[in-house]
């Protein structure tokens, strides 16, 4: 187990400590990159150039990181049972935390859609010029949050209860499609913003979200890409900080402003963080296995029984 | 001790478990039929996700498809006229069609044309429906109908733009606010979003801008 923590250590660090600098880089981009009367962006702003520069190398950093572990890309190897975490319940606490979180946006974005929807018909009853959204992909993304908690519920689920090959953690791939949806509200909801620093992290967050969830279900389904995934989980945490610093602020000058919190930005909120820890949990659970690949070399059982054993006893 | 033993058994049980890629007994073969069909779902799942992707990604930084609202730009764009606007790398000129978003104005876009851009004077003279640029009368073939004095007085009609904005109008001069209108004013090129290329549909309405 010791040596099993070096590597889940490493990223862990890396990660949360890319995190949190991005999200107090954009604190900080919110408060002096932007010009204060119109909204607009201010060219060559330090913070945005350093923010910028943050990204990339912490992208570039978690590349080499993913480049020096084992793990390609082997259809035949029991990848599906990475995740089998009896005796350890962080895997299955965070998947299953995710979907509490993408539970808890179902109705949030389901009254803002209602709301925008009723506004829609009013305004065109009234004869006047409707508002550009009609509430309906809002509430396409409340189903699509629906859809992706019962996926994040399955993957905590397989994680305590292995299954046979194959079942695993296909299940992913319901968040994954869903942040469709999600990306099209996001992008629609912005289409006009001229400024882009306003929804485009958001965008490219929702869309490395979306590709690891897809590589966590190709795990299962007979196409593993463990170091990518490995790289798309660190990245959907890192990218998630910025647009979450973003949304928490707009939050906090709503509540300032004695306005609801039944509000796009909640659901937001609440999306970003579910797919933060989804991330989290496959941070928490892949390096290791990785590592013992390193040591144990082409077991095809998967590590299964070194890593289930060796956890089990610490629990005892 | 027992304990391990059990999770032993229960091990050895799922590591034994033919999988797709071995089974060659009736059982095996229909995991095998199992895991190929999950693949492909899979792999299908995954190109359109990527597709997505890969569109919201083009829209946002690329280039976008957007519906023409109102009648500011006839005869040139019509309601609903569907247009590719080119957003990488584009720096306003004059005579471009724009897209470009006054949020104190209203929430939504607009689509207008250059007529000035930055260091450039315009003057329109409404009694013979003249716009003027650095003192030189504009050729406009594109307007609709001779302007006429607009219903919120001469507005901005006698202006230096300065450097890093633009002078924008409509091509249906009396139906359009623009840069003209007080609300909107010079437009500051941060605001557009970009150039209009092509009208894609309805067909019958296509043409390069």
């Amino acid at each position: 187990m010791k040596n099993s923590v070096s590597g889940r250590t490493s990223w862990l660090i890396s990660v949360g400590a890319a995190a949190l600098a991005a999200a107090l880089l954009r604190r900080w981009q919110l408060a002096s990159a932007f010009e204060p009367d119109t909204g607009l962006a201010t060219p060559g702003a330090q913070a945005s150039v350093i923010l910028m520069c943050l990204l990339v190398m912490a992208g570039a950093w978690l590349i080499l990181l993913a480049m020096g572990r084992a793990g390609g890309p082997d259809p035949a190897r029991r990848w599906d049972m990475v995740f089998v975490t009896r005796g350890d319940p962080v895997f299955p606490a965070l998947a299953v935390g995710a979907a509490v979180l993408a539970a808890l946006a179902v109705p949030v974005l389901f009254v803002v859609g209602v709301d925008q929807f009723q506004l829609y018909q009013m305004a065109r009853e009234a004869g006047v010029q409707p508002p550009s959204n009609n509430g309906m992909l809002t509430l396409a993304t409340a189903a699509g949050a629906l859809l992706a908690a019962l996926g994040l519920l399955q993957m905590g689920r397989d994680g305590l209860r292995p299954g046979r090959r194959g079942k695993g953690g296909f299940s992913a791939a319901l968040p994954g499609a869903a942040g469709c949806v999600w990306l099209m509200e996001s992008f629609r909801a912005h289409a006009a913003n001229p400024v882009q620093w306003d929804y485009a992290p958001q965008l490219i967050a929702i869309v490395v979200g979306m590709g690891f969830y897809m590589d966590f279900a190709g795990m299962s389904a007979g196409a593993p890409r463990p170091r990518r995934l490995l790289w798309m989980a660190g990245m959907t945490v890192i990218l998630s900080a910025p647009p979450l610093a973003t949304v928490l602020a707009e939050l906090s000058a709503r509540t300032a402003a004695g306005s609801s919190l039944l509000a796009a930005e909640t659901g937001d909120a609440l999306l970003l963080l579910s797919q933060l820890l989804a991330a989290a949990g496959v941070l928490w659970r892949l390096p290791p296995y990785l590592e013992r690949l390193d040591r144990s070399g082409p077991d095809r059982s998967g590590g299964l029984e070194e890593a289930s054993i060796e956890e089990e006893t610490t629990d005892e | 001790m027992e304990r391990d033993n059990r999770m032993d058994d229960k091990l050895d049980e799922l590591r034994d478990t033919p999988g797709p890629e071995e089974g060659q007994d009736p059982a095996g073969g229909r995991a095998k039929r199992d895991g190929s069909a999950s693949r492909d779902l899979y792999l299908n799942v995954r190109v359109l996700v990527g597709m997505m992707a890969v569109f919201v990604l083009l829209f946002t930084f690329v280039a976008r498809v957007i519906v023409v609202s109102g009648p500011s730009m006839e005869s040139t764009l019509w309601e609903r006229d569907l247009i590719f606007v080119w957003a990488l790398g584009y720096e306003p000129r004059q005579g471009d069609i724009v897209v470009l978003t006054q949020e104190h104005y209203q929430e939504d876009s607009i689509i207008k044309r250059v007529i000035a851009t930055g260091g450039q004077r315009v003057d329109i003279d409404y009694n013979t429906g003249t716009v003027y640029v650095d003192g030189q009368a504009l050729q406009e073939d594109y307007i609709n109908e001779p302007m006429r004095l607009p219903g919120w007085g001469e507005g901005v009609n006698h202006v230096e733009v300065p450097e890093g904005c633009i002078f924008v109008m409509g091509d249906n001069r009396n139906h359009s606010a623009d840069s003209r209108h007080p609300d909107i004013g010079i437009v500051d090129t941060r605001c557009v979003i970009g150039r209009g290329l092509a009208v894609l549909f309805p067909f019958s309405h296509w043409q390069g801008l």
